[in-house]
């Protein structure tokens, strides 16, 4: 009984479609699994990026030290991404404009482009997880209703329909929910957690651009002051 | 985005989520070897008998099982004494057993009593015991009588025999004398033609002195001769004749030996006999006891309904106290399966099985000691 019953017994055992569902079943587990490892490392090492630049940014270093100091082949990340590109387009500007409005417009500019595509970083993959978190029930319970079908069709022919003539056939069918169930459920928990996570690191990006921004529109204040008097 | 990708590559986190599926798929293949090795028992419900009875209880079994064995001595010394009326078996031998088996329940009565006086049992079972004496000294007297029979007739076969024999040397002795007798005729004939023949010669002696005088020795001669040689024969045959009692003596003397060693094969056998019985006797009432168990069992796993969240590993101890008529007077957990759902599933199934009128069935003896066994309640193969 233990041996008939057994899980890896009954997906051999199991009909052409039914094992195809699987099939889908496992990769699209296995994908999950690996966007799941890939967005926590990932996001962990983003947490921790943004965490030191922010002690950096804020120690009172100058900020074009802080601008220069950056090594050419780092590729920078987060809100050092939103800092540079904004702080690049305002000393590009400076010389070429005196408005500095216009300036404050090109940096804001740049900086949104920045941020939109740290957001993008941040959640790519996980429209997958959702993909597999919402679509692999589905899929398993049709392998399920796929399997149940065949197991009436065959027990059509049979003389006496006992539990344990039935029971195979159910549970060759089940096994398809339960891998269904076995990818989607880890996708969705990973799904929640992952895309809050990115959210509230884009939050931090967007506070950073707003806070830098701000700091360039009052060192600009000051210094077109300095230029009108 | 084509950043973050060179930072945090995709090798490791397939290679985990590749081991994460494996681990869960080893999972589920490693409850197999764990669970295929519980005991695939057929039966469900294992029954065990508590063995807590007091110690008088047990005297009083120590004296029935006594006075059983009696019975059943008794019982086979009247079967082998029918067996050996047919048989042509020693009177010795069965005195012997005779005598041996009267020890033997003479001892066991002996130790019967002690034990009543040592245990100051009560007055009926006293009774009782006195019953089974008195129907066991009948029993014996009817052996006894049922021996003595078979040893008159034993007596007379023996008789008849012993005269057949007689009868058998006499006409041997008779025949060796008309052999004899005709024999002794003969040579007197022989002698008669001779010395009409010598009558003649000196007849013809008288016409012929000289020749007649040299036949006349001749014939003396070979009367002589002929003497030597009727002696010689007349020994011979006394010789035989001494020969033939010796082989007759020596033959008797076999036979003797052989009833002799007949009668001791005889009284072994018949011990083998008693042994025999006694194993068969204890055999039945083992399968009689066993039967019960198996009734009990079987009664018990039909009625059984296994709760759905039922572990295999889950061992319940019931213990089931019967009546006199096998209707249920207690059935409590000895030992928790730590699951109260299949505990009380246990329990019911005792509640659901009793009566077990089959009891009554039994012997005395066996119904009291199957008035209070244990159950063990394993699901095992339960679908």
């Amino acid at each position: 009984m233990n041996d008939s019953m057994s899980i890896p017994h009954l997906i051999l055992n199991a009909s052409v479609v039914v094992q195809l569902v699987m099939i889908l079943l496992l990769a699209a587990s296995i994908a999950s699994w690996v966007v799941i490892f890939q967005r926590s490392f990932a996001l962990s090492r983003a947490k921790k990026a943004q965490k030191a630049f922010d002690e950096r940014f804020w120690s009172g270093v100058d900020l074009n030290e802080l601008y220069r100091d950056v090594p050419e082949n780092h590729q920078a990340q987060g809100s050092e991404h939103v800092f540079r590109s904004g702080f690049r387009e305002f000393n590009r500007l400076m010389p070429k404009t005196r408005s500095s409005e216009a300036v404050l417009d090109g940096v804001q500019r740049s900086q949104r482009v920045a941020l939109s595509r740290e957001e993008d970083s941040l959640n790519a993959n996980l429209t997958l997880l959702a993909t597999v978190a919402s679509a692999s029930p589905y899929i398993g319970l049709f392998g399920t209703v796929w399997g149940i079908m065949g197991s009436f069709q065959s027990l059509s022919m049979a003389q006496q329909a006992t539990l344990s003539t039935v029971a195979p056939w159910i549970a060759e069918a089940l096994v398809a929910t339960a891998m269904g169930l076995f990818a989607a459920i880890p996708a969705v928990i990973f799904y929640n957690r992952l895309s809050s996570i990115a959210s509230r690191l884009l939050g931090e990006y967007e506070d950073f651009a707003e806070e830098f921004h701000s700091i360039l529109h009052r060192n600009l204040q000051g210094r077109g002051g300095n230029q009108t008097t | 985005m084509a950043k973050r990708n060179r930072r945090v590559g995709y090798g490791l986190p397939v290679v985990l989520a590749i081991a994460v599926h494996v681990v869960a798929l080893l999972m589920t293949m490693l409850r197999l070897p764990d669970s295929e090795p519980t005991p695939s028992s057929s039966s469900v419900v294992q029954a065990t008998l508590v063995s807590d009875v007091t110690a008088t209880d047990q005297a009083q079994y120590a004296k029935e099982a006594r006075a059983r064995a009696a019975q059943r001595q008794a019982e086979e010394a009247a079967q082998q004494a029918a067996e050996q009326q047919a048989q042509e078996a020693a009177q010795q031998a069965a005195e012997q057993q005779a005598q041996e088996q009267a020890q033997q329940q003479e001892a066991a009565r002996q130790a019967a009593a002690e034990q009543a006086e040592a245990a100051s049992e009560r007055r009926q079972q006293a009774a009782e015991q006195a019953a089974a004496e008195r129907a066991e000294a009948e029993k014996q007297q009817q052996a006894a009588e049922a021996k003595r029979q078979a040893e008159a007739e034993k007596q007379a076969n023996a008789k008849a025999e012993a005269e057949k024999k007689r009868q058998a040397e006499a006409a041997a002795k008779a025949e060796a004398e008309k052999q004899q007798k005709a024999e002794d005729e003969k040579k007197r004939q022989a002698e008669a033609a001779a010395k009409a023949k010598a009558e003649k010669e000196k007849a013809e002696k008288e016409k012929a002195a000289e020749a007649a005088k040299a036949e006349a020795e001749k014939k003396r001669q070979a009367e002589a001769e002929k003497k030597k040689a009727a002696e010689a024969e007349k020994k011979r045959q006394a010789e035989a004749a001494e020969k033939k009692r010796q082989a007759e003596a020596a033959e008797k003397k076999k036979a003797a030996e052989a009833a002799a060693k007949k009668a001791a094969a005889d009284a072994l056998s018949d011990s083998i006999a008693n042994e025999q019985e006694r194993i068969a006797n204890a055999q039945q009432s083992d399968q009689a006891s066993n039967s019960f168990i198996n009734l009990v069992k079987r009664a018990v796993e039909d009625r059984w309904h296994l709760p759905a969240n039922a572990d295999n590993a889950l061992v319940a101890q019931v213990r089931v106290r019967l009546g006199p008529s096998g209707e249920l007077l207690a059935a409590s957990i000895t030992r928790s399966s730590g699951n109260p759902s299949f505990d009380r599933s246990a329990t019911q199934a005792v509640e659901a099985a009793a009566p077990f009128r089959e009891l009554q069935q039994l012997d005395a003896g066996l119904q009291r000691r199957f008035r209070d066994f244990n159950l063990k309640f394993t699901p095992g193969d339960v679908q």
